[in-house]
């Protein structure tokens, strides 16, 4: 054990030709795993990070994207075979030179093709796959659906329960879904504490499996008091789908004793809320949830606006945190965010293996293909949505020591890299620097008079 | 009344046989000398670690760089740092405080020498009063915290009810349906290889039912009482997949989850190194069984079975997943992600000429 701290102070591992990012301390954490071993950057968020401040410049792009040109330092057999870190260099400077071309006022969809076709090459040219390469694979086909938005409608061969399976191991190998269902249970928890009656507005109900915690916390905070009764309207386009898992709320509510009732509203043709949908009852509590996802649907703003027109009690958001401007810029930072992901499955569990690679397939790679797609239309929903809320005048409410401490405990059940950092009324999950998913909350305005109570957006 | 609590930053419990080295460094006499963290090295460390820019910047190549100090090994700032960053977490303060308590129990030891009598007795009985206080304070914390861990567990506890529930039903309505996908029922999470035999259409739902609750009897001997102390989630049914010995558990006979006792141990500041190290190994190893090498998913069918068994909720009342069969579902449903996997034609080799299959090694 010694010897290998003796090795790191002297030098980086012989492995690794790329400058990494300074912030080595975690490597000296595991105990007993030799990350020597692991072939190429591990810590490819960092190398990421490192390498989108180094210039690309033109010389560098050549040699990228066309091996045959004479400015070609190496063969093109080198080319074809570089060295792992040689290929994670290459794959982010085409990536971001994917992502720049298809940026700005001046887009150049058939240089992004041919950036894409070295790609390609590049990555079927390896006979194994490093993470990097995997994770440099989504977003690739991520670019070429943006390119190919009109086709490719074929819905890809998966076994049907597939993804709840890939869902389910994902909550296990990562805090982030847990994370921000209990922040926001726990705020929602402590704003209707002593109510009969709470209504729950869910902009993205999925499966439901936040609604499984608040429902058994319910029942058993009040201890004494009967519980209260639980009433959760899904707001969606119509989907059966929300239909059963309306049903299946409603068989645990009933399990575990709590009154409930389930309802739908349904958006606007162009997917719009209107809060005139919700049917409010006197006396209840009244909350707004809104998870947003990459794959989300649009109009979150106009949910916003209905819980301002309707003087919900609370509004918890969960979102992933965006400041990166133009195309390109929210194109890297997806790339610094996944690559954290990839780093963070990898602290806990192995790189290979058939649920990583299920879960990369069927979970995460959706999800890329989402946020980049996202990052590309440039969704108003997801930008300034923090800024919009207090333009409105929302709220902040802070964070209790309980849901403080619950977060904490909760990221100790995973691995070490995960932080939390504290804002006024949010936590922000991050795995070392990279934000990751934030989840705040808000208290709507004080209600206006109608003709003023709707937002403008 | 001080004497269950000990300094946070104190790395073991050893009788204090000491030698003080060349470099200024207090080492213990045992046959594997050990560091002892004094106050003033301590200082320095947070000195140090302040000069980095706080806990989570400071390295700790670059704190040994900083403080100079001979003989200090990285080994060593290491485990102090992540004591340290531990520490800054919730129960920070009380380890502060408690820190505060003995500092001031040691300040009013040392100044007897120079003070009155008197004197020193009333300043006695003062900080004593005080350092009460603050343990009250820290008590009153701790007891939160427990709290928030208490219903933690509960939730997540729930969480995982609920996830198995959908699971188990979207299974049954595939039975329900006789399904004409290669993967056929629930049954075929035991076995990949009978993947093709289509299952599904073989067992009606029932029989589906039946194999269910035949895995479940199989399974619950296997757990006793102890378990519902512990975690009872998916990670420790992973940890206990019956099928497949776990190399990360039962180090020690105990379970590989009890975090509860030893985040106990963390907020009172004891600290063995061993009992470091498990924390560590479980911090990396939470939820990993599941994906041992060449693990099959049966091990992961073990545990969505074993769940209903062991699990019992707050109301003491044991969740039964109703079970509506043969509510035939429709398409896959993906609910949360929305983008259909356009990418998978390039990565399967479908469809478009220029790609190739991908392959994952």
């Amino acid at each position: 054990m010694n010897e290998m701290m003796e090795r790191d102070i002297f030098g980086f591992s012989s492995t690794n030709s790329i400058p990494i990012n300074a912030d080595l301390g975690w490597r000296d954490w595991s105990p007993g795993i030799n990350w020597d071993d692991f072939t190429g950057a591990d810590d490819f968020h960092g190398q990421i990070d490192s390498m989108m401040t180094a210039a690309v410049d033109l010389h560098d792009w050549y040699t990228c994207v066309s091996p045959t040109s004479t400015n070609c330092p190496g063969s093109p057999a080198e080319d074809l075979i570089p060295s792992s870190d040689d290929t994670a260099v290459r794959l982010v400077h085409l990536l971001k030179a994917a992502a720049e071309s298809l940026s700005g006022d001046l887009k150049t969809p058939a240089l992004t093709e041919a950036i894409l076709a070295r790609l390609r090459e590049l990555l079927l040219a390896r006979t194994t796959s490093t993470g990097m390469e995997r994770l440099a694979t989504h977003f690739t086909n991520a670019l070429h659906s943006l390119l190919d938005a009109a086709g490719d409608v074929e819905e890809p061969l998966q076994q049907p329960c597939e993804f709840l399976r890939a869902f389910l191991l994902m909550q296990d190998m990562s805090p982030c879904i847990k994370f921000g269902h209990f922040t926001a249970n726990q705020a929602i928890l402590e704003s209707v504490a002593g109510e009969r009656r709470v209504h729950i507005v869910d902009f993205d109900i999925a499966e439901g499996v936040q609604w499984a915690s608040l429902m058994q916390a319910l029942v058993s905070i009040n201890n004494g008091s009967p519980p209260p009764h639980l009433k959760i309207t899904a707001v969606a386009r119509y989907r059966r789908s929300v239909q059963e898992t309306g049903g299946r709320l409603a068989d645990f509510a009933a399990s575990v004793g709590l009154p409930f009732s389930f309802g739908q509203c349904r958006t606007d043709y162009d997917g719009q809320f209107r809060p005139a949908g919700i049917k409010v009852v006197r006396g209840e509590a009244l909350v707004f949830n809104c998870i947003l996802q990459p794959g989300s649907a649009g109009g979150s703003l106009s949910f916003i606006s209905g819980a301002a027109a309707l003087g919900a009690r609370v509004v918890t958001i969960v979102d992933e945190e965006s400041e990166g401007v133009g195309f390109e810029g929210r194109f890297m930072e997806e790339m610094m965010r996944y690559s954290a992901i990839w780093d963070a499955l990898d602290a806990g569990f192995e790189k290979q293996g058939r649920e990583r690679e299920m879960v990369e397939r069927v979970f995460l790679g959706p999800r890329i293909a989402a946020a980049v797609e996202r990052a590309y239309k440039g969704m108003e929903a997801w930008e300034n949505l923090e800024k919009r809320l207090e333009a409105a005048e929302f709220g902040r409410m802070g964070l209790s020591f309980f849901n403080i401490c619950q977060a904490r405990l909760l990221l100790c059940l995973f691995s070490e890299g995960y932080r939390l950092e504290e804002g006024t009324n949010k936590l922000v999950l991050c795995w070392k620097s990279c934000r990751l998913i934030s989840a705040s909350v808000w208290s709507a305005p004080p209600l206006l008079s109608p003709e003023e109570s709707y937002l403008s957006s | 009344m001080f004497s269950s609590k000990k300094p946070t930053m104190n790395s073991h419990e050893r009788p204090p046989m000491c030698v003080q080295g060349d470099s200024g460094l207090v080492l213990t006499t045992d046959p594997k000398p050990r560091l002892r963290w004094t106050v003033e090295l301590h200082d320095r460390f947070v000195d140090a670690v302040a000069q980095l820019g706080g806990p989570d910047k400071a390295t700790p190549k670059t704190i040994m760089r900083v403080m100079g100090v001979k003989g200090l090994t990285l080994y060593h700032l290491k485990s102090h740092l992540q004591k340290f960053r531990l520490g800054k977490q919730p129960h920070k303060e009380f380890n502060d405080h408690s820190k505060d308590a003995l500092d001031m129990q040691r300040n009013a030891a040392s100044s007897s020498g120079i003070m009155s009598r008197t004197a020193m007795n009333n300043d006695r009985n003062v900080q004593i009063t005080e350092a009460l206080r603050m343990q009250k304070e820290v008590q009153r914390r701790l007891h939160e915290q427990l709290e928030v861990q208490k219903h933690l567990q509960m939730r997540i506890e729930a969480q995982g009810k609920y996830m198995q529930s959908i699971l188990e039903k979207a299974y049954q309505s595939l039975a329900g349906e006789g399904a004409m996908i290669a993967t056929g029922s629930y049954k075929d999470l035991q076995n990949q290889a009978t993947m093709n035999q289509l299952g599904a259409m073989a067992f009606p739902s029932l029989q589906d039912l039946h194999l269910f609750n035949n895995d479940q009897l199989e399974i619950s001997p296997q757990l006793d009482r102890p378990l519902e102390d512990f975690f009872p989630s998916n990670e420790i049914a992973l940890c206990l997949g019956k099928k497949r010995p776990n190399p990360y558990s039962y180090s020690n006979g105990k379970s590989p989850l009890i975090w509860s006792d030893e985040l106990k141990l963390q907020e009172f500041g004891s600290h063995e190194e061993n009992l470091k190290n498990n924390i560590d190994h479980e911090h990396l190893q939470i939820a990993p069984s599941i994906i041992n090498g060449g693990m099959e998913m049966e091990s992961m069918a073990d545990v969505y079975e074993a769940k209903p068994v062991l699990s019992v909720d707050s109301n003491g009342e044991k969740y039964e997943g109703s079970s509506k069969v043969g509510r035939p579902s429709s398409a896959p449903r993906r609910a949360t992600v929305s983008t259909p996997e356009r990418m998978s034609p390039m990565i399967r080799g479908g469809g478009l000429g220029q790609t190739r299959n991908l392959s994952y090694a």
